[in-house]
């Protein structure tokens, strides 16, 4: 029953959960924690949905909000909320992808705050502006000037990156 | 001249062919690693915690001879049990399938609710379990022994309720000190453990506050 529920309704989806659940890790170990918990909390949720909602988006909302809420282990042991600093492991992450585009704008994107990082996932996955608004909660008036302050400050750093590269 | 972002992220992903999702390893006997989770977990503990602590506290009671001060921790603790159910019961509302806003917002409230419940009981049970220690302490033998030294050395003429003045007044005294500190010392151990995600959540608020405006 619940491997059936993985396979139909949590597989299909996985690219989804994958994209955000690498926006907000570090490590391929944080990742693999993410991912499995966010499988888990749409299986819980899943009687709780109601068709007001696509289920992709249902699948990013929960998505979204365990990532903000997930508590990530740190190496000294204790708990943390989601990734505010960006500590050396992220080393460990830079090859996630096998597109090195990919990679880079990871990179970039991990560099945002825990807000942005969701809006910005949402307009690369070509939500509407007030799907978006709808996801996050947010007017989608603000949304549109919001992307495009993140969009700036995601080229500024890609391009220094790139200077310190060549 | 860089890509376009847009261009970035659908030219990868194109090549991205097989987006591999991790070995999900039996995740629905999988014990949670979210906040809200954990916090369900903790009150779920608790409840435990206090019914088997009660339990056994009024078996060590009785055991020493004081049963009536392990009815007494126990009628103590009861409130706390139902504080905790209570507290339980209405996280269960805070679906993870709201928007991020009001998700971010009902956990916030129900962690401060429930904060706040707990604070208040607190103030009330410390000092009251105090003094229940306290009594058993002066009506016990060793008390009795202790008290008469006190008197034979500090004689006093002024007695309450049976005890000499000076007695009471330290008792009063601690009391109040255990009454007035029992909110910050309870806040204070919460933000031991909790401290730094309760920062984070309230700068995650802020930041969505700053989306909507």
């Amino acid at each position: 029953m619940g491997s059936d529920f993985y396979q139909m309704s949590i597989l299909p989806f996985a690219g989804i959960i994958i994209k955000i659940c690498r926006a907000y890790t570090n490590s391929n170990e944080d990742f693999e924690d993410y991912y499995q918990e966010v499988c888990l909390q749409i299986w819980r949720s899943k009687d709780n949905f109601n068709d007001d909602a696509s289920w992709s988006t249902w699948v990013y909302r929960i998505s979204l909000n365990v990532c903000l809420t997930q508590l990530k282990r740190s190496k000294n042991g204790d708990k943390k909320l989601v990734s505010d600093t960006l500590p050396e492991e992220a080393i460990d992450d830079s090859k996630a992808f096998v597109s090195a585009e990919i990679n880079q704008l990871y990179d970039a994107i991990k560099h945002l705050s825990e807000i942005d990082r969701a809006v910005i996932l949402l307009y690369l996955e070509e939500k509407s502006y007030s799907d978006i608004a709808d996801i996050i909660g947010s007017n989608t008036n603000n949304i549109g000037v919001r992307i495009k302050r993140i969009k700036d400050r995601l080229n500024k750093y890609i391009k220094q990156q790139g200077q310190e590269h060549d | 001249m860089t890509k376009p972002i847009e261009t970035m992220w659908k030219d990868g992903f194109d090549k991205e062919a097989n987006l591999s999702a991790p070995q999900v390893n039996d995740f629905y006997n999988r014990e949670s690693q979210n906040i809200v989770d954990k916090f369900q977990n903790m009150f779920a503990m608790n409840i435990k915690a206090i019914i088997i602590g009660a339990g056994i506290m009024l078996i060590m009671m009785t055991l020493i001879g004081a049963p009536f001060l392990g009815l007494y921790i126990c009628a103590l603790l009861c409130p706390l049990v139902i504080i905790a159910k209570k507290e339980l019961n209405k996280s269960v509302n805070l679906s993870k399938g709201q928007n991020s806003y009001d998700y971010l917002m009902s956990f916030d409230r129900w962690l401060k609710g429930s904060i706040e419940t707990y604070s208040r009981y607190y103030r009330v049970f410390y000092p009251l379990f105090f003094i229940g220690m306290a009594t058993q302490a002066i009506v016990s033998k060793a008390g009795g022994k202790i008290i008469a030294l006190f008197v034979e050395k500090f004689p006093t003429e002024i007695f309450i309720l049976g005890q000499p003045y000076y007695l009471i007044i330290a008792v009063t005294l601690l009391t109040l000190i255990i009454s007035l500190s029992a909110d910050a010392l309870y806040r204070l151990d919460l933000n031991i453990v909790y401290g730094r995600q309760f920062k984070k959540l309230e700068q995650l608020i802020t930041d969505m506050k700053e989306l909507r405006a």
